[in-house]
């Protein structure tokens, strides 16, 4: 919202020496956020009115002309295309420096001194598009410049000093003001700047109609509309309005448009509370406030036809709606050339509604945006009042010939009883009863103190639920005396043991492992799932949850697996990465297993999941499955969590027929680690890579109590590494051969350990055979071994392995 | 002679100190022990000499000759431990070979730091579902029933379970500050805890604005709690998270669930508060809402709002990471591009 300084100060007098930057700063920090205050006489800066004494003709071009321009302390020659170019005429003057439009289109550009078809100019003569005034000035035809005759001032006068635009606009973010209906109008902020500095504000007198005949006004929702001032207004015209009421309009951002009109938004912009004016003519019978009819039509101010809900309230004469109460008037009513009477229309409605019907029908106005809020019906009697000068000023043959005020539903004032001690505590200091009471009372509270307590009724226009409780009270002296002037103090606290968080300290340890142990990267993605994904990766969407409004039409379901944002992310990477590993740890959600948190809530299964996948080139799928099964497999070592096994004992939907395993705890399926299966990463659109991807359930995670590393002795004797080569079937698993050389293996016997080293077919292998290698780690706790001992080990381990597995010996 | 001799040993071991490698060295060598080197001429000049003389200066000559020998060997000795392995031609300038380490994502960063910080002033961490009904959404943070961010527009509320009382619309929760209630439900007074977490909102996109955002909200409530003391702690926090005085202040705000409210403003660290485009010219740059506990919040906690009182704060992570970090396009943090993602080590 834009505010003017000089509107403002109508209703308090601020002193003319206040700093401009402490204002803002102080309501900032009290009452409202000041985004900016441009001062309007600087937008206008080296512009000045010049007399045009001259107009001859230029000697290089029809269209020119030469115009010899006085501008106060000389007369300079300006080249200047206009159509209107009088002698006598007073026009605006961009000298050299002064920032324009040129014809009103692009960025400002600074003015120069130039030469125009070989004559020189100074400066140029100014069409009103091209200062930014043909909202105030409008352009008749596209050559005409801004004639300001009309006004008396000398030539050389500055711009801005001549139409009186010496002023300072305060842009005010609306968003830090939605809590204060109050606030909506010039009024509401003079108010907080009396406060703040004790200035004295000015009342409005209460208007006292005087007229006998009461216009008749029915109000058929009470709820909807406490209260609707009507009144007819006759002897008058449609004409401009004076110049400084089109002035003000305009540099707060409204349009002028004639008398009539710019009378209630006058209004609206100086007190919050908006008015209307009906033709009187085309007002049938009588007004009347109601819900709007089924099937019922109305077309508005701007030409658009609405089908009205029922929920809608209407402005109805005595054959239809002729307008949607608090948000636009009807085009039918509306203030039309010949318009010599009006109904006068200021009127209370209830916020939510007249919120329901803005949005229904996409049409946001300054009015419904102010009723919304939740404006007080009082202040109608500001409203009326200034109208009624308003119109008595510009019309002085103007005569009220009747009038109704029905006031239906009163608002009550709220009351609110603060202990003083209360106060005292929470603010940390006492602030002086005079004080409290100066500041309270400039604001519109009454205030009384007991001993121990005040009692204050709060005024109707924070009566609309703004201010309600004690807190309420408290906040209104703490920002009126001022945030900064209360003391820091400082936090204290009881010791009452270490914080001590097991589950939370796991999250975070296996989210460090991951990466900086395991050379992984954390990826956020969104809590909704791309259909496509969903498809490749679930064997079914039963039981997944959806948005009932989601951010997109194929983006409904709500993730039920990591897994399928992460093949998207896979999609995005590819393009630039042939290898990585990501991970993201998040909730995912179930539309099953719903648990009562809390008395009647009943929230659907969530858990915290990790999900990770390693991508890499797809001709070496064992490494990446290794890589993947390191990770996994090393994790509840490194993050002191109960250790997990692998099995085989469900396939996932999205995995490889081979290359599967799931991860149990305690026997129970905590997670899977797998291939993803050619069908679903086409199905995600993974064209080149491979990717082995791993979820897991962190809720299912067991965080050990503290670290349980057991110390090993140092052996001795030192331990002999001895490689073993040997030729199996294909099919042979790992598993196998180690559980072939570890079973019936002795405490004391000297094979203290095998390790898988690596497993090769190619070229020197029959078909249907691999070769493996396995490392023996061969040792004793009493001596050092001799070389036949070691072979003596690895003669019994190989012997071992082809009795059990058939296993034939390479070179 | 004896001068000469004294000389010749003064020079010689000087040059030997002096050789830089071991051709030069070897030069030396021959130049005072060679056939033509200054000692052998000096002993050929011996013979020339008075007998009686002949003894003692063929004695000193060859002590000299043994001097230089031992020096030169010496020299020898401690150059060969000198010299380099590899060829001077060896390029230092080589860039490291990076460590392979991957990367928690910015967010997580920084919200880790602000748990350090937190936690060293004695804070729990705390999160609730990311599924919430109306009830914990809206209701017991005392939005009013028809207040406008419960509606569809704002809050993603889920299919089928978008109608009916307050404890069965379920949404994805549009803010923290529910949890804080749950874990006030669940927990004994005083209380001090953070519970950070991702919330979601139906808007539309661009670079500042984003669908999904972490927040980190943070309460304390006690027995007499000034807003002032609520201050302190912001300012402590900031300091430690940025690593230097942050300035903060607080100003008139309006949220439902405190009263009285404040928008916190941190002195913009990039200027040092003169203004500039980061801050938008004022020096200040808003961070976070916080305040006291709205009695109504308290209430539905199951405590006393005469007795108890407390502070809230709730910090957008994404602004602050995206002023600790230069980023200009909220959008990036979801957007899985590891390109953007290895940055932040």
């Amino acid at each position: 919202m834009k505010l003017s300084l000089n509107w403002i100060k109508d209703f308090v007098k601020i002193p003319d020496d206040m700093d401009l930057t402490r204002l803002a700063y102080d309501l900032t920090m009290s009452t409202v956020e000041v985004e900016g205050a441009e001062s309007l006489a600087k937008r206008f800066d080296k512009i000045v009115v010049g007399e045009i004494k001259e107009v001859l003709p230029h000697p290089n071009a029809d269209k020119l002309r030469v115009c010899k321009v006085d501008i106060g302390e000389d007369v300079k020659d300006i080249v200047c295309g206009g159509s209107n170019l009088e002698p006598g005429m007073r026009v605006v003057v961009a000298c050299p420096g002064a920032m324009v439009r040129w014809h009103g289109e692009g960025e400002p550009v600074e003015i120069k001194n130039t030469k125009l078809r070989g004559v020189a100019s100074f400066g140029m003569i100014c069409a009103s598009t091209e200062v930014g005034l043909e909202d105030l000035f409008p352009l008749k035809d596209d050559h005409e410049i801004m004639d300001i005759t009309s006004f008396d001032v000398k030539a050389g006068t500055p711009l801005a000093t001549a139409l009186d635009l010496d002023d300072i606009i305060l842009e005010i973010d609306n968003k830090s003001m939605t809590n204060r209906p109050d606030l909506w109008g010039h009024y509401g902020i003079a108010r907080e700047i009396a406060a703040l500095y004790d200035l004295p504000l000015v009342e409005f007198e209460k208007y006292e109609p005087d007229v006998d005949a009461e216009y008749d006004v029915r109000i058929l929702d009470s709820d909807r509309c406490p209260r609707f001032i009507g009144a007819k207004v006759e002897g008058l015209s449609v004409k401009p309005s004076p110049f400084k009421m089109q002035s003000r309009i305009w540099r707060v951002g409204m349009r002028p448009i004639n008398a009539l009109v710019d009378i209630t938004n006058y209004v609206m912009l100086a007190t919050g509370q908006p008015t209307h004016v009906y033709d009187s003519n085309h007002i049938i019978d009588h007004i009347e406030v109601r819900r709007a009819n089924e099937g019922e039509t109305l077309q508005l101010l701007n030409d658009k036809v609405l089908e009205l809900s029922t929920d809608d309230l209407v402005i109805a004469d005595g054959e239809g709606a002729v307008g949607l109460a608090g948000v636009m008037g009807g085009g039918k009513d509306s203030v039309l050339p010949d318009t010599e009477s009006v109904i006068f229309e200021c009127a209370n409605f209830e916020s939510r509604g007249i919120r329901r019907t803005a949005l229904r029908y996409d049409n946001r106005t300054e009015a419904s945006s102010r009723y919304e809020k939740a404006v007080d019906p009082e202040r109608c009697d500001q409203a009326v009042s200034m109208a009624m000068e308003l119109f008595a000023k510009l019309y002085p043959e103007m005569k009220v010939t009747s009038y109704k005020d029905l006031y239906v539903k009163k608002l009550e004032k709220k009351e609110i009883d603060v202990e003083l001690e209360w106060l005292d505590r929470r603010l940390g200091m006492r602030i002086p009863q005079e004080v409290v009471a100066k500041k309270l009372g400039t604001m519109g509270y009454e205030v009384t103190f007991t001993e121990d307590s005040m009692h204050i009724v709060v005024p109707t226009w924070r009566s609309t639920g703004d201010v309600s409780i004690k807190a309420d009270i408290m906040e209104e002296v703490a920002r009126m005396y001022g945030y900064e002037n209360f003391q820091p103090t400082s936090i204290t606290t009881t010791f009452d043991g270490a914080i001590n968080q097991l589950e939370v300290d796991l999250v975070r340890r296996v989210k460090e492992y991951l990466a900086f142990r395991c050379n992984m990267q954390e990826i956020f993605t969104y809590p909704w799932m791309s259909d496509e994904f969903v498809h490749a990766i679930m064997p079914t969407t039963d039981g997944i949850l959806a948005l009932a409004t989601p951010p997109s039409p194929n983006e409904s379901y709500v993730r039920c697996s990591l897994l399928p944002n992460i093949c998207k992310a896979i999609v995005k990477n590819e393009r630039n990465f042939d290898e990585f590993d990501i991970f993201e740890e998040a909730q995912i959600f179930l539309d099953s297993d719903y648990t009562e948190e809390y008395k009647g809530e009943k929230l659907p299964c969530q858990k915290k999941h990790l999900g990770c996948a390693f991508v890499g080139k797809s001709d070496n799928i064992a490494e990446l499955f290794r890589r993947a099964k390191g990770v996994i497999g090393m994790m509840p070592r490194y993050t002191h969590m109960e250790a997990f096994t692998f099995e085989k004992v469900e396939k996932p939907y999205w995995a490889d027929e081979t290359v599967w395993l799931n991860i149990l705890l305690n026997g129970k399926r905590i997670g899977d680690l797998a291939l993803l299966s050619k069908k679903s990463a086409l199905a995600c659109g993974i064209k080149v890579l491979s990717a082995v991807l791993v979820e897991l359930d962190m809720d299912a995670l067991e965080p050990l109590k503290s670290r349980t590393n057991r110390y090993a002795r140092l052996p001795e004797f030192p331990m002999n590494e001895y490689d073993l080569s040997f030729v199996v079937d294909a099919s042979v698993k790992w598993a196998d051969i180690y559980g072939a050389i570890m079973t019936k293996k002795s405490d004391d016997s000297l094979l203290k350990e095998v390790k898988f080293v690596d497993e090769y077919t190619g070229k020197q292998i029959p078909a249907g055979k691999k070769s493996v290698t396995v490392r023996l780690v061969i040792g004793s706790g009493e001596k050092t071994l001799t070389g036949a001992e070691i072979e003596q080990v690895a003669k019994s381990t190989t012997k071992k392995l082809s009795k059990a597995i058939g296993v034939e010996i390479r070179g | 002679m004896k001068e000469k001799l004294e000389a010749l040993l003064r020079d010689g071991a000087e040059k030997i100190q002096n050789a830089k490698t071991e051709g030069e060295l070897q030069e030396i060598k021959g130049a005072l022990l060679g056939k033509q080197g200054s000692v052998t001429e000096l002993l050929k000049e011996i013979p020339k000499l008075d007998v009686s003389l002949r003894p003692e200066m063929g004695k000193a000559v060859n002590n000299v000759k043994a001097l230089l020998s031992e020096q030169i060997e010496g020299r020898r000795e401690e150059l060969k431990l000198k010299a380099s392995e590899i060829s001077p031609d060896f390029d230092c300038t080589i860039p490291g070979i990076e460590p392979k380490i991957g990367g928690l994502h910015p967010i997580t960063q920084m919200c880790y730091d602000l748990n350090d910080a937190f936690r060293s002033m004695g804070f729990e961490v705390f999160s609730g579902p990311e599924i919430t009904s109306e009830y914990f959404a809206f209701d017991n943070l005392n939005f009013p029933p028809n207040h406008p961010a419960r509606e569809s527009m704002d809050t993603y509320w889920l299919a089928g379970h978008d109608t009916g009382d307050a404890d069965k619309k379920l949404c994805l929760r549009p803010h923290l500050t529910g949890d804080s209630v749950r874990y006030m439900q669940t927990h004994k007074p005083p209380y001090r805890f953070v519970y950070p977490g991702r919330v979601y909102r139906n808007e539309t996109t661009d670079a500042r604005h984003e669908r999904a955002f972490f927040q980190y909200e943070a309460l304390i409530v006690d027995k007499d709690f000034t807003y002032t003391a609520g201050k302190v702690m912001i300012k402590s926090i900031l300091s430690k998270v940025f690593g230097q005085d942050v300035p903060v202040r607080m100003r008139a705000g309006f949220f439902p669930f405190v009263e009285p409210g404040f928008e916190i403003d941190m002195g913009c660290l990039v200027c040092g508060g003169k203004g500039c485009s980061v801050c938008k010219h004022v020096g200040w740059i808003e961070i976070m809402p916080g305040g006291t506990p709205h009695p109504n919040v308290l209430r539905s906690a199951g405590l006393d709002p005469d007795e108890y009182t407390g502070f809230y704060v709730n910090i957008g992570l994404d602004r602050l990471v995206m002023m600790r970090y230069g980023v200009d396009d909220v959008r990036l943090f979801h957007s899985t591009d590891l390109r953007f993602l290895k940055q932040f080590k």
